[in-house]
């Protein structure tokens, strides 16, 4: 009956809930038995579909068994959904985000190697992660990838585009959120196609060298994502700082990756990062800018296959 | 509600061992259709006729869809008999219950469950040129009527996805029309395969329960929020108060429904705004421009059964969802294989896969004079007078047979119409003394040709999609392509000029030139 196909991947979705009540919408790509698992965490304002590029890079690896790959939406995001009303979102935080991976983890991963890939929010995330549930770290993760990301301070840099955001009033964001159906229909007016907003997106977010096709997707996965999403986490990537509690990481291969053009999380976070964890390898990458998963996929599919092979002990690559 | 009289044929101790049951009329199926003959035979004090139903109980569709979410996507008031209303429904758009027990119950009201004979599925008809009646055979023993109505259904019998695997998979497997209420779904890694107007009901439904639900989508449909609400107690005692106003709306909705016919089969253009409704909704309710695409069909509004639902695209963005439109490759024990190598676990499998309607099973089992099945004589495509009578085929009446179906309003209206056409013809006959009343040739080819050039430039045909609407080589042979009280006109009367009668008492041999 198995007819002409010669190889299948298998693919699920899973809705992992969260203890507030919010079901996180993730893909599990792979063979169950697979030797490890990589586990992806997007950035603000994205999906998981901002790591296609990578995801397809790895298909092959995946339908030869090498490794399971599992991508989530984070809450608020692409088809997760915010917790429930009974549980009011009080202060959102990016450490409700890496508690957030640790349910993924543990519904969808509950045994074996993990190498985790996070860029930006999503880099965060992880580092939460670390900073609350230290005993993961060399046990059952052992590697990490954190791609255009910071440990805090964001809001200090004055000349930065996060920094600018980052100081934004609350009263603003409260009013903006508000009259967020409204916004949203004004940024309706707008949309990914528009040149004006293309030019925006790539000012503030690709180096030099990125396509326009790039620039395109990249500005369609933001504008699917809601205002909500942007207003609620704002305050909470300000508030985010992990400086003194990396501890857990340097237990574990860490591959770190930023642009030099990154307007967002400009190289100094991911020097800061490097400084904090002495082993972990930098990759200071040229005319590329915040979105690198997507700019330079080769790139983080390298380092993940460098951190899978760590995993497993032996070469995938 | 359910009065338990029961007419079961007598048990015959070996097949075709007891003698025939005569009656005058026989008609298949108590459906909608069904049921409404059988009234009108009563309340023309016909008493001698019998419903032959395959199944337990009346209600046909109504009685089968039991899906969760099954409900109907005409406003009930409209949605119903017009000689029986009910002021009672719960809601605009009643659910299966409702309306299964609505049938229930106006079946037991008007005395026709005593005619019903249950358990008897037509295995073959044929007419009878010398005895000059119809011999039915059922599982429930023989029949000989004069005269046969076949209400046999149009979406009656399932049709199942020629897909290889189909038979290895080892999990649960339903169609929407005979759904497994035993099977608890929740917890359930489920497949839907389709996205017709069962799926969009189904799939809400069932997705807050599943662990994970796929949806295999051929193609996307165009679909328009629904305006279903519950109906306030105070407005159900004002119906009951004053039937008039009930009448009423019934009479605004229809007329409403009717304007659409204007974009379906005459001017495209009035399609636009409802075209731009359905993007509206779509867009309001799905964020993801993949998911978008995905969902966005590439044919005009109204090609296709438009469908209406407020949570099908939710349901299809919900975390736990996906759907999935590469095509099905195959299906194994335990999943689906998509073309495009990837292979999902699945323990259940649903199949939306709708209905056999060009090629309706029922017409294999009726042969006329000739002895020739009614499925070989439309091998070409089905052909009528008036949707209702076929030549070749004396004193044999098709409710809800060819180009009677309608999308777009109360497929009731259009039954009611034929069942007032049969109630004349049955008047005609008994006036003139008539045994035998058979439709022309011509009749038929001047009906075909009326159908054929009433469905130029509908949407329809020209719309740029493939529906089930049109037979294999694209003809229009299942829907009205016109307004519908433009049908309710047509058979309003018998045309006795498309008609050659045969007095009772005619020597047999006579009938020859009618051929
Ligand atoms: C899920 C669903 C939703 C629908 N919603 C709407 C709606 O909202 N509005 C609308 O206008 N229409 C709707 N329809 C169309 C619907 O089928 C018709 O409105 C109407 O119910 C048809 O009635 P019927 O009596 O012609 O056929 P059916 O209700 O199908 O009845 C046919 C009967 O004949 C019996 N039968 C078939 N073959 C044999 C045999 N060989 N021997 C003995 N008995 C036999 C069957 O068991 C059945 O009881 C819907 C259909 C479906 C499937």
């Amino acid at each position: 009956m198995t007819g002409t196909l010669i190889r299948t991947v298998r693919k699920r979705t899973a809705a992992v809930p969260t203890t507030d009540g919010a079901r996180l919408h993730a893909t599990v790509e792979g063979a169950e038995d697979a030797p490890v698992t990589v586990v992806l965490a997007h950035g603000w304002t994205l999906s998981q579909a901002a790591w296609d590029d990578v995801a397809g890079l790895l298909a092959d690896r995946v339908a030869d068994g090498a490794l399971r790959l599992v991508r989530y939406d984070q809450r608020g995001h692409g088809r997760s959904t915010w917790s429930s009303p009974t549980h009011p979102e009080s202060g959102l935080s990016i450490d409700r985000l890496g508690a957030d991976l640790a349910g993924v983890l543990d519904q969808l991963v509950p045994t074996g190697p993990v190498v985790l890939g996070g860029h930006s929010m999503g880099g965060m995330t992880i580092m939460c992660l670390s900073a609350t549930r230290p005993e993961l770290f060399g046990d059952r993760v052992r590697g990490v990838a954190l791609v255009s990301t910071s440990a805090g301070d964001l809001a200090s840099d004055p000349r930065s585009a996060g920094g600018r955001m980052a100081r934004i009033r609350p009263g603003v964001l409260t009013a903006a959120l508000t009259g967020a159906g409204l916004l949203e229909r004004l940024r309706g007016l707008v949309p990914p196609t528009h040149p004006r907003h293309r030019t925006v997106v790539r000012d503030l977010l690709y180096g030099a060298d990125a396509t326009d096709e790039m620039v395109l997707e990249g500005a369609r996965i933001m504008h699917a994502s809601s205002l909500r999403a942007f207003i609620e986490f704002l305050p909470a990537l300000g508030d985010h700082d992990k400086r003194t509690q990396l501890d857990a990481l340097t237990r574990v291969p860490v591959e770190i990756f930023v642009g030099d053009s990154d307007k967002l999380t400009p190289e100094r976070h991911s020097a800061h990062l490097a400084e904090a964890l002495p082993a972990a390898r930098l990759h200071r990458v040229e005319r590329t800018g915040h979105m690198l998963p997507q700019e330079r996929p080769e790139l983080v599919v390298d380092g993940v296959l460098r951190l899978v092979a760590g995993a497993t002990g032996r070469d995938v690559a | 509600m359910t009065s338990t009289t029961r007419t079961h044929a007598t048990p015959s101790p070996g097949a075709g061992a007891a003698a025939p049951r005569e009656v005058r009329v026989a008609v298949i199926g108590s459906g909608f259709a069904g049921l409404a003959m059988g009234i009108t035979l009563r309340q023309r004090g016909e008493t001698d006729f019998v419903l032959l139903e395959r199944a337990e109980d009346v209600g046909g569709t109504w009685r089968d869809n039991t899906y969760p979410g099954a409900a109907c996507d005409v406003q009930s008031h409209l949605y119903s008999y017009s000689f029986a209303p009910n002021p009672d429904w719960p809601r605009s758009y009643s659910e299966q219950p409702e309306i299964q027990a609505y049938l229930q119950a106006t079946a037991d009201r008007y005395g026709v469950r005593a005619h019903c004979v249950f358990g008897a599925e037509v295995t073959a008809a044929r007419w009878d040129d010398d005895a000059r009646r119809w011999q039915v055979w059922t599982t429930a023993g023989e029949f000989r009527a004069q005269v046969l109505v076949s209400a046999a259904g149009a979406l009656a019998d399932p049709t199942y996805p020629d897909i290889p695997g189909l038979d290895t998979f080892e999990g649960t497997v339903m169609h929407s029309a005979r759904w497994d209420s035993s099977h608890d779904v929740s917890g359930r890694k489920v497949a839907v395969i389709g996205t017709g107007a069962s799926a969009v009901q189904i799939v809400p439904a069932i997705q807050p329960q599943v662990e994970s639900i796929a949806v295999y989508q051929r193609t996307p449909a165009w679909v328009i929020p629904r305006t279903d609400h519950p109906v306030k107690p105070w407005a159900r005692r004002l119906y009951r108060l004053v039937p008039g106003l009930q009448r009423a709306l019934r009479g605004v909705l229809y007329a409403s429904r009717e304007f659409l016919v204007i974009g379906l089969a005459k001017r495209r253009a009035f399609l636009k705004p409802v075209g731009r409704l359905a993007r509206a909704h779509l867009h309001r309710q799905v964020r993801d421009p993949r998911l978008r695409a995905a969902l966005t069909p590439d044919y005009t509004i109204g090609c296709k059964r438009i469908l209406i639902s407020n949570d099908w695209f939710p349901a299809v963005s919900a975390p736990n969802a996906e759907l999935v439109t590469a095509g099905i490759a195959e299906i194994r024990p335990r999943s689906i294989v998509t073309r495009d190598g990837v292979e999902r676990p699945t323990d259940t499998l649903v199949l939306a896969t709708g209905f056999h309607v060009t090629d309706l099973p029922i017409a294999e089992r009726i042969r006329g004079r000739d002895a020739r099945a009614l499925a070989e004589v439309w091998a070409g495509g089905m052909v009528s007078n008036r949707s209702t009578t076929v030549a070749g085929f004396p004193n044999l009446f098709l409710l809800v047979g060819p180009n009677v179906g309608v999308g777009h309003t109360s497929m009731v209206y259009m039954i009611e119409s034929q069942v007032a056409y049969v109630d004349d013809a049955l008047r005609t006959m008994a006036a003139e003394g008539l045994a035998v009343l058979e439709t022309t040739p011509r009749a038929q080819e001047a009906y075909r040709e009326l159908i054929a050039r009433k469905s130029q430039g509908t949407v329809w045909l020209g719309g740029g999609c493939a529906s089930w609407y049109l037979d294999e080589h694209g003809h229009n042979t299942t829907l009205w392509p016109d307004f519908t009280f433009r049908f309710r006109k047509l058979t309003r009367a018998l045309d006795r000029e498309n008609y050659v009668g045969i007095p009772a008492g005619a020597p047999v041999r006579e009938q020859g030139e009618a051929a």
